[in-house]
């Protein structure tokens, strides 16, 4: 195949642009491991080279920092939150998907008003509810918090249920088995890759978020913190010459197993968003 | 239209019905039917439906103990919100001081607010209830069967299955999404701020007062207007600038990464996608400092003497570039940054709906010596836009909502010059909604965030009505199945 100036601009323009999106990543990467605890702002990359940061992160916890700790909290809030969410949504999906009753559209429309209003909105509300009842500052109710009104992002497994050919299930109720059945043995074994999807989002919700976690985990008890509020806090500007690259070490180790989720959910994130229009 | 004034004439029609039965079973239905408007259970005890009268019963019991016990402590409140301020009083019998028996105006929204939502419920089970009782009544005149209880329970699992199915996450968006945004709309008509703050002091109903400050009214708080009309330009620039860049953007890279002469696409987009992957937080607030006003960014800029060449144009008046602490410099980098952060996600969905554009059009369009611009001008831009147009609004919508980017670029790291947005604890840089995070989370100032938050949400609204047609998908669902 010959070689045309177009192919070599093509492929400079891409590295190009890669490198761009690549340097703070690699900054964050390089910074992790230097031996200066604070922002390094003479060199790009640092002059001593050390796992310091890493080491203290993880078995050198102080009052600032608690690393294990966060990881553990937040571990333990995204798998409930996981378990619900999923459950919700599924079932959502399902109910407006696979089932026609009065009202359905009402519901739906219900939805589409509810979304609009910014979620931090409803989440002043909800901090004075949970405080009133005593629930602000535990893990309890930040899982409420993520969890409790993700029926709401339906829609994507709704678009997927939308596929699902109507004659199976048909098939299913001439064999006599009810809708519950239906459910479980028909319409989710086909679901897979929607459940995939739907697990690691919300499994992710907790890592990701930032807002919520810090509106209800608002004691200054670091113990109880989860990993977002606890990096946050590390660039307290008091804080940030003796923490900056255990920040950035811990954004490493929490990058991992979050861009590992991520990947294997990116390819479903792509189908539910452009929907059933693409199967067409 | 047409169609939607159908809705809307359905939907009365369906509440007109609703009354009708009830009004035609109360005066139709026997004795027992008449009785169920008292004991709700009196209905199925006269068709030997025991085990539902009893739990209809219980039922009615908890209500009537919640109205009692709770609702009569608060509701008679409603209209003042309290009256008895929190006081320290000496109790001759004690010989203390003892605190009285105090008015909390939050608490009495809350409650009042949850009374009214648990009897409009209420209302409404009482009003099926009869009518279901006069249903029963009517099989039994007819001698149909009438179901046991244990062929009630098994229809949640049929016909009623959407019943078992949407009871917890209706529940769930009821009370942790509905209720909440109904008593921070109410707020909005409340002078709710620091300097009344329960326990400690009262709130009330102002009205509209609140909305009047905000829109330029006068009053004490009178740069509230002049700061909402800075913050609501940048948000409407912001929202429409980040959401084409990373739109376009993200079209532009997917395809030049999925061209047909490009090498290891694979590698490509991977290497795009690990800054997506990394949580906002720590990607942000990397990039924060990143661009500090003593950062690395600001260094090399020094070193390679482009601070000096922006200081003599008369860019800058600093030592140092203020990437992310001056209005239009900081402006400008927020929607850079945000074109790094979001044009991966929408190279991601670009390249799904690209992999499956119909190449049938584009080959005939080759075959006729159309240009590759041409091309991408009539058939591929027009294919993707109608997949993705829908999604365009959302992202309209979701990014006057964005945030994140904002505020974790921005927080302790901006300080406004501007007394006047300071005045208001707004700065240059804030959405609406950053500011409303502002105002109740460092200011107390539930009141004006109330408000800017109804604003928010009526300027989605807005937008999305426009393009609601093109967002409901109610009419395509059947299509595939």
């Amino acid at each position: 195949m010959k070689i045309k100036v177009s192919d070599i601009v093509r492929h400079v323009l891409l590295a190009f642009l890669a490198v761009v999106w690549l340097v703070p990543i690699v900054w964050l990467l390089a910074t992790s491991f230097s031996k200066y605890t604070g922002m390094n702002s003479s060199t790009f990359f640092p002059e001593e080279w050390s796992i310091d940061s890493y080491r203290n992160l993880l078995f050198g916890s102080d009052t600032v920092a608690q690393f294990p700790n966060w990881f553990w909290n937040t571990f333990i809030i995204a798998v409930f939150t996981c378990i619900i969410s999923t459950a919700f949504v599924l079932m959502v999906a399902y109910a407006t998907s696979c089932m026609r009753f009065r009202g359905r559209k009402t519901l739906m429309n219900i939805a589409v008003i509810i979304n609009l209003f910014p979620g931090v909105l409803a989440m002043i509300a909800v901090y004075f509810i949970l405080k009133s009842i005593g629930l602000t500052n535990s893990h309890l109710g930040l899982i409420f918090v993520y969890s409790a009104s993700s029926g709401l992002g339906y829609l994507i497994a709704k678009g997927f249920l939308d596929t699902v050919p109507v004659s199976l299930r048909e098939a299913a109720y001439l064999d006599g088995a009810s809708e519950a059945k239906v459910f479980w043995r028909v319409v989710m074994p086909m679901s897979k890759p929607i459940i995939v999807y739907t697990v690691i989002s919300s499994f992710l919700v907790p890592w990701m978020d930032f807002v919520y976690a810090k509106m209800m985990l608002n004691s200054g008890v670091a113990s109880q913190w989860t990993v977002a509020i606890g990096l946050y806090n590390m660039l307290e500007k008091s804080l940030i010459n003796t923490y900056f690259t255990q920040f950035c070490a811990g954004g490493v180790i929490v990058s991992i197993p979050i861009s590992i989720l991520f990947i294997i959910m990116q390819k479903f994130y792509v189908e539910g968003v452009t929907g059933g229009a693409v199967k067409g | 239209m047409e169609k939607s004034k159908g809705k809307v004439a359905g939907f009365f029609g369906g509440i007109g019905r609703f009354f009708r039965g009830f009004g035609e079973a109360v005066a139709k239905g026997d004795l027992f039917v008449k009785l169920s408007l008292i004991w709700m259970g009196a209905g199925y005890f006269r068709r030997k439906q025991y085990v539902k009268s009893v739990l209809i019963t219980i039922f009615e019991a908890l209500i009537i103990i919640f109205s009692v016990v709770c609702s009569a402590q608060y509701i008679p409140k409603f209209g003042t919100l309290g009256t008895v301020k929190r006081a320290s009083e000496f109790n001759p019998v004690t010989m203390k001081n003892e605190i009285n028996d105090y008015d909390n105006s939050f608490m009495i929204l809350l409650f009042s607010v949850v009374s009214i939502v648990i009897w409009i419920v209420f209302l409404l089970v009482w009003i099926s209830n009869v009518r279901r009782a006069y249903e029963l009544q009517k099989m039994a005149e007819k001698g149909e069967h009438i179901n046991t209880f244990l062929e009630d329970l098994n229809t949640y699992r049929n016909e009623n299955f959407y019943k078992t199915l949407l009871a917890l996450p209706v529940a769930g968006v009821v009370v942790f999404t509905a209720v909440p945004l109904l008593i921070l709309i109410l707020v909005a008509f409340t002078n709710y701020d620091q300097q009344h703050m329960p326990p400690a002091e009262l709130f009330t109903w102002v009205g509209l007062d609140n909305f009047i400050s905000l829109f330029g009214g006068g009053g004490l708080t009178i740069t509230f207007g002049y700061s909402f009309v800075r913050v609501l330009i940048w948000t409407l620039v912001w929202a429409l600038f980040s959401t084409f860049t990373t739109y376009i953007g993200g079209i532009l890279l997917s395809l030049l990464i999925n061209h047909k002469r490009v090498k290891l696409k694979k590698l490509w987009r991977t290497m795009f996608m690990v800054t997506i992957a990394v949580p906002q937080f720590v990607s942000l607030l990397l990039v924060r400092n990143f661009f500090a006003d003593g950062g690395i960014v600001n260094t090399i800029c020094a070193n390679v003497g482009l601070t000096d060449f922006l200081r003599d144009v008369g860019l800058i008046s600093t030592s140092y570039i203020p990437f992310l602490t001056s209005p239009g410099w900081a402006h400008v980098m927020i929607i850079l940054i945000n074109i790094w952060v979001g044009v991966p996600y929408q190279m991601l969905i670009a390249t799904g709906v690209l992999m499956n554009l119909p190449t049938d059009q584009v080959e005939s369009a080759r075959i006729d010596g159309a240009t590759p611009v041409q091309i991408f001008r009539h058939i591929t831009m027009p294919y993707v836009l109608f997949i993705t147009g829908p999604a365009l609004v959302t992202d309209f919508v979701k990014n006057i909502n964005n945030f994140n980017v904002i505020y974790l670029l921005t927080q302790d790291v901006y300080t406004t010059t501007n007394q006047a947005l300071a005045n208001s604890q707004a700065k240059e840089v804030d959405l609406l909604v950053t500011w409303l995070f502002r105002l109740t989370q460092e200011y107390y100032n539930y009141k004006m965030a109330a408000v800017i938050g109804i604003v928010v949400f009526v300027l989605c609204a807005a937008f999305t009505l426009i393009a609601f047609g093109r967002m409901t998908r109610g009419d395509r669902e059947e299509v595939y199945q």
